[in-house]
């Protein structure tokens, strides 16, 4: 296989100012995790902490198998909503590794408003679980939550991607055999008492834990018995009987390695452990230093750059066999391994043409047919328009794409570079076309179209001012940070991070089988 | 000469007997039991029979017919000092490479031995009968020591501080005796408060001469096994060795004794010209190496020549002793549990090399199962130097280069023994060992688990580096550049489970070197090995357990506390209660054997006996539940 090599010059001027201003974004984004890492706030952790309970980082920290990686997902969830008072939402989602199996881990923050679920919380949870739908992991919930937050109660309860929606997706992927397992590790009240009571296995904390429908409070308003929490749901009590508890822990770090010992009796995945639906092959360094990728990618949106230089810093030794390449070039497509795993890249280097669609929709089926998982990197303005494209049917060359997209059975990831823009998206395995995670960098825009067209629109049909607003309105919009927040995506990313994380993605992916290929590649 | 030699024993004496045959160019026979199949002796040899125990003198015969081996080495321990070997060995035809059957019988009867040795002029202990012990009720003739008139190694002895113990004693001395020996005679001697243990070399071939080979002095026992022994005594004169030689020979040459032997002394501490014969052992010894060290000589090789009917090829005046030599025993003995026997497959074993001034006799490799049934001895590592203080340290060094991985030994008290201040200044004694007790260890249990953590992290990060999936690295990888530290509940040796955190840095100080052996940055090169959930670590001579320390579910605390399990594997030998029975605490429920000691296991506490699960004569693993007692409420 070839070896992508390198065309910039690290000593370059452009190559400085691109790492300065990335550097930047990184730092600003860093700063953001940490104070998000921090959860409630100094007075909330110390009054956690002083109850003889664990931190929920920690929590997860122990969880795992020691040194095993974490990967978080939409750590920025609820960034700048909410008057800002709810930090990652509330809630600590991620894949990492327990007993040796990979699981997705779902931990409420006690620190962040009592662990109540905000609409974003919801989202947030009903995400993680969907990840663990799509990849057969299971689902292991550190619950420590008061339930709906009220005051939004709107936002929260009624709706199908709800608070409900948390326990349907309980009971219908515990039928289809992916693992539910709870620790209660502090109050669980309301609909949260249907955590644990929804799992297959449930540990609860003495002293700590409580599982009620209602809480003394609520008991005493309704018929006027007096009683403490403990004699209400506390695990002595849900533990000897009321049987709503299979476990007993004396503390947090008992009840994590009670869990622990639960995810080691649980059968193993698919084609048993260390099996893929792939062949995965021993991992290799990229030949490119990763650390330059930050020089490599414009700073300014605008102006273009080789996406084989991202590639040859993300892929197993920087090989890469390309598809096509001399044929819609805006599209680069080729075969590459990361951490090990084969993978298909998608790449923009410019907008989409017919044949760049065309040849996406062609490679798309290639790497469906050999159970290759797909990678998008997403840099794109949009397909070509005008006249002569319209006249040359683009949008059924655009929608073969689309089409090809929504129904390759492999895994697909996503990973937004710099824009994401109109059809561009959807293309290039948007949000809405399921991939299995989806990540932007620090960079990137997301939006309909740009704010500048959008303004230029406005004006043209004779709406000057409307335009102008829009143009603000569609930078701020198209932030990282307010699609992170509104979990339009799994994580805001370090670039120099993008190749771990697609390693880890894929390998979470894995727990998944393929089901069978129905067409054969039509040619395009 | 022979031109093919049985051995017939096993273990690290079976192996160098094979050597020295070796290098005189005669053929080895090994005989080896099933459980033995896989043992270095018998591969070794050059040819080997399977033979159902050691102790089957008709087997072993028709070993030796089987292969012509015209004569056999008996080693020691098993049959070495039984009679009805060496007669059995006369009939066949066969050569005992050891003493005359009389010889050997006279000397394996403590009674008959000292009453020789005062005839030939030797001071001998005083000794009480039964009814003079009984009957004394000054304290001056107490402490008494109560033994087996054909005892040996500690077996059947009894230290008896009072009058009223006595009876005790006597009853418990003579079940061991009778069980051990088959002979359930014992006297009773006058026993030295503070003593040291010397013994002279001796070898004796069939032409009258008898040349003492020195003294050695193994001072330093436990439960009267010997743990260090030298060559020469830190503290005989040159008169006294001459004495002691001169007292060795008359009662060899007394005895009509051929072949090598060891003449046994007890000497006063301080005054060590004050000495008394203790008793005769008519085979060669554990500690024979530090003989060999300093006098250049081979045993072995002297035992094959006088029992072919050679001369002796060097008179006394060609005995000279060179420098010092120190050996100690490694045992498979966990020191930390009052050196309960370890069992256990050695998994990894790294041993000092071989040079002019260390020796290692060892009876282990890595695949080798240590278990109970045999001798707890794994090797003997002896260092020679210019003088004491030079043989010490490089014995000390060499200890440094001993680690097993699998099986807790001795190594690492062993090490702290010979850095004992005491032990440096050669002021030795019987009792020094148990008064000395077992000081902890260099490196304290915390540091223990977190070199181990370190190493299973090194080794994980081989694995995920070398084709590993993303998930096997163990570097705390989080998003943003961002390394947590990793959590462990770690047990060290069976103790109190310890929390420990490694920060993902000092998993960078652990450099893998290959096949199990790892480099610490700045603390030398480390083993790890695994048995099930066990990962052994080992370093400087010393191992450890680790095991994943679980913390105790809730809820059944009540019942643990009434369980009674195995503190080591062994064999029921007694049962007290059965079920049912109301106990109170500390009623003896059982009485387990495991090597040469008797356990009595207790009820834990007042109430019923409502589970026993075991029979005189099942063999029980460490750990195992035995018994349980609910309380009474």
């Amino acid at each position: 296989m070839p070896i992508l090599r390198s065309h910039i010059s690290p000593g370059s001027e452009e190559f400085r100012a691109n790492q300065k201003a990335n550097r930047a974004l990184v730092d600003d984004l860093n700063a953001q995790l940490e104070r998000v890492a921090a959860g409630g706030g100094e007075r909330a952790r110390e009054r956690h902490v002083g109850r003889g309970k664990l931190l929920p980082r920690e929590r997860v920290d122990r969880l795992l198998d020691p040194g095993a990686p974490f990967l978080e997902c939409s750590a920025l969830a609820a960034h700048g909503l909410y008057d800002d008072e709810a930090p990652g939402a509330g809630i600590i989602t991620g894949i990492g590794r327990v007993s040796g199996r990979e699981c997705v881990i779902v931990a409420n923050d006690a620190t962040v408003k009592g662990g109540t679920y905000y609409p974003m919380t919801v989202k947030k949870h009903l995400r993680a679980q969907e990840i663990a739908l799509h990849n057969r992991l299971p689902c292991i919930y550190l619950v420590d939550s008061g339930g709906a937050f009220l005051p939004r109660q709107d936002e929260v309860f009624p709706d199908r991607e709800h608070f409900g929606r948390i326990f349907f997706n309980q009971a219908t992927m515990s039928a289809q055999g992916i693992p539910q397992i709870a620790s209660v590790m502090g109050s669980c009240t309301a609909g949260g008492a249907y955590v644990p009571a929804m799992s297959d296995e449930t540990v609860i904390v003495r002293d700590e834990g409580t599982i009620f429908l209602g809480g003394p409070p609520l008991v005493k308003a309704a018929t006027g018995e007096e009683v403490t929490a403990e004699e209400l749901g506390g695990g002595e009590l849900h533990s000897r009987t009321s049987g709503v508890t299979d476990h007993l822990a004396s503390d947090d770090a008992h009840a994590l390695e009670i869990v622990r010992d639960i995810v080691a009796t649980l059968a193993p995945r698919a084609g048993g452990r260390g099996s893929y639906p792939w062949e995965r092959r021993p991992t290799e360094p990229p030949a490119v230093d990763p650390d330059q990728l930050l020089g490599v990618v414009s700073a300014d949106l605008r102006k273009p750059y080789d996406a084989r230089e991202v590639i040859a810093r993300i892929v197993d030794a920087s090989r890469w066999n390309e598809f096509k390449e001399l044929y819609g070039p805006t599209l680069v497509t080729g075969f590459a391994h990361i951490h090990g795993h084969p993978v298909g890249i998608l790449a923009n280097n410019g907008i989409l043409f017919s044949e760049s669609a065309l040849k996406g929709a062609h490679f798309i089926e290639l790497c469906d047919q050999r159970q290759i998982p797909l990678v998008f990197l997403q840099n794109i303005t949009g397909f070509m328009v005008g006249r002569d494209y319209e006249a040359g049917g683009i949008a059924k060359h655009g929608a073969k794409m689309v089409t090809a997209v929504s129904t390759a059975r492999v895994p697909k990831l996503t990973v937004i570079l710099g824009g994401s823009f109109g059809a561009g998206n959807y293309g290039m395995c948007g949000r809405a076309y399921s991939p299995r995670m989806l990540w932007m960098w620090p960079g990137a825009r997301i939006s309909v179209m740009g704010g500048e067209q959008a303004a230029t629109v406005m004006t043209e049909v004779g709406q000057p001012e409307v335009g102008a607003q829009l143009r603000e309105q569609y930078e701020r919009q198209g932030h990282p940070y307010y699609a992170t927040a509104r979990l339009w995506d799994d994580g805001v990313i370090d670039p120099r991070d993008t190749r771990d994380v697609l390693g880890l993605a894929l390998s979470a992916a894995a727990n998944a089988p393929l089901s069978d290929v129905r067409y054969g590649v039509f040619r395009m | 000469m022979f031109d093919a030699v049985l051995i017939a024993n096993r273990g690290e004496i079976a192996r160098r007997v094979i050597r020295t045959l070796d290098r005189l160019g005669i053929g080895s026979v090994a005989v080896y039991t099933a459980a033995d199949r896989h043992a270095p002796h018998v591969r070794e040899a050059v040819c080997a029979v399977q033979i159902p125990s050691y102790l089957d003198i008709d087997a072993i015969l028709a070993a030796c017919g089987q292969w012509d081996a015209q004569a056999l080495h008996p080693g020691y321990g098993f049959l070495s000092e039984n009679p009805a070997l060496a007669r059995a060995c006369a009939e066949a035809g066969v050569t005992f490479i050891g003493p005359p059957p009389e010889a050997g019988e006279l000397m394996g009867d403590k009674l008959r031995a000292k009453e020789a040795a005062a005839r030939a002029g030797l001071p001998v202990v005083p000794s009480f009968t039964e009814a003079a012990a009984r009957e004394a009720d000054g304290r001056d003739i107490y402490p008494l020591l109560v033994k087996a008139a054909a005892g040996g190694g500690g077996r059947g002895m009894r230290v008896v501080e009072r009058p009223e113990d006595l009876d005790a004693a006597l009853t418990s001395a003579r079940r061991e005796a009778r069980a051990g020996f088959g002979d359930d005679r014992v006297f009773i001697e006058r026993l030295l408060p503070r003593a040291r243990h010397l013994e002279v070399q001796i070898i004796a071939d069939t032409h009258g001469r008898v040349l003492h080979l020195g003294e050695r002095e193994c001072s330093l026992q436990r439960r009267h096994q010997k743990v260090m022994e030298e060559s020469p005594s830190p503290v005989v004169s040159p008169e006294l060795r001459a004495a002691l030689g001169a007292e060795a020979v008359a009662l060899s040459q007394a005895a009509g004794y051929v072949n090598a032997g060891t003449v046994e002394f007890i000497a006063d501490f301080a005054n060590p010209a004050e000495h008394y014969f203790l008793e005769m052992n008519a085979r060669l010894q554990v500690e024979h190496p530090v003989t060999e060290m300093v006098t250049g000589l081979d045993l072995v090789e002297l035992q094959l020549r006088v029992a072919a009917g050679e001369p002796l090829p060097i008179s006394q005046d060609d005995v000279a002793l060179d420098g010092h030599a120190i050996e100690v025993r490694v045992t498979a003995e966990d020191a930390a549990r009052d050196f309960l026997p370890a069992a256990g497959p050695v998994l990894a074993y790294a041993r000092p090399a071989e040079t002019d001034v260390v020796r290692v006799d060892d009876a282990i490799e890595p695949g080798t199962t240590v278990d109970t049934s045999y001798d707890s001895l794994l090797a003997k590592v002896i260092a020679h130097g210019a003088d004491r203080a030079q043989a010490l340290a490089r014995l000390e060094r060499a200890l440094a280069g001993f680690t097993v991985l699998g099986v807790t030994t001795t190594t690492r008290y062993l090490r702290g023994l010979l850095a004992d201040d005491r032990v440096r200044a050669g002021e030795l004694d019987t009792g020094l060992i148990d008064r000395r007790g077992v000081p902890d260890g260099p490196m304290g249990d915390e540091g223990v688990a977190v070199s181990a953590a370190m190493l299973i992290l090194a080794e994980r990060a081989a694995h995920a580096r070398d084709g590993g999936d993303p998930f096997d690295r163990v570097d705390g990888w989080r998003l943003g550049g961002v390394r947590v530290a990793s959590h462990w509940r770690l047990s060290v040796g069976g103790g109190e489970p310890l929390d420990v955190t490694v920060a993902p840095e000092y998993v960078d100080m652990v450099s893998p070197l290959g096949g199990g052996r790892f480099a610490i940055e700045g603390r030398g090169e480390w083993l790890l090995a695994r048995d099930g959930d066990v990962t052994w670590i080992g370093h400087g001579g010393s191992a450890w357990a680790v095991r994943p320390a679980g913390r105790a579910a809730l809820g059944d605390a009540t019942l643990a506390d009434g369980d009674v399990r195995a503190p080591m594997p062994g064999q029921v030998l007694l049962v007290h209660a059965a079920t049912g029975d109301t106990v109170a605490a500390g009623d003896p429920l059982v009485v387990l054997e495991s090597m040469k000691m008797e356990l009595v296991l207790t009820a834990p506490l007042d109430g019923e006996l409502t589970e026993l699960s075991v029979a005189v004569g099942d063999r029980v693993a460490i750990d195992q539940p035995l018994a349980r007692v609910r309380a009474t409420d």
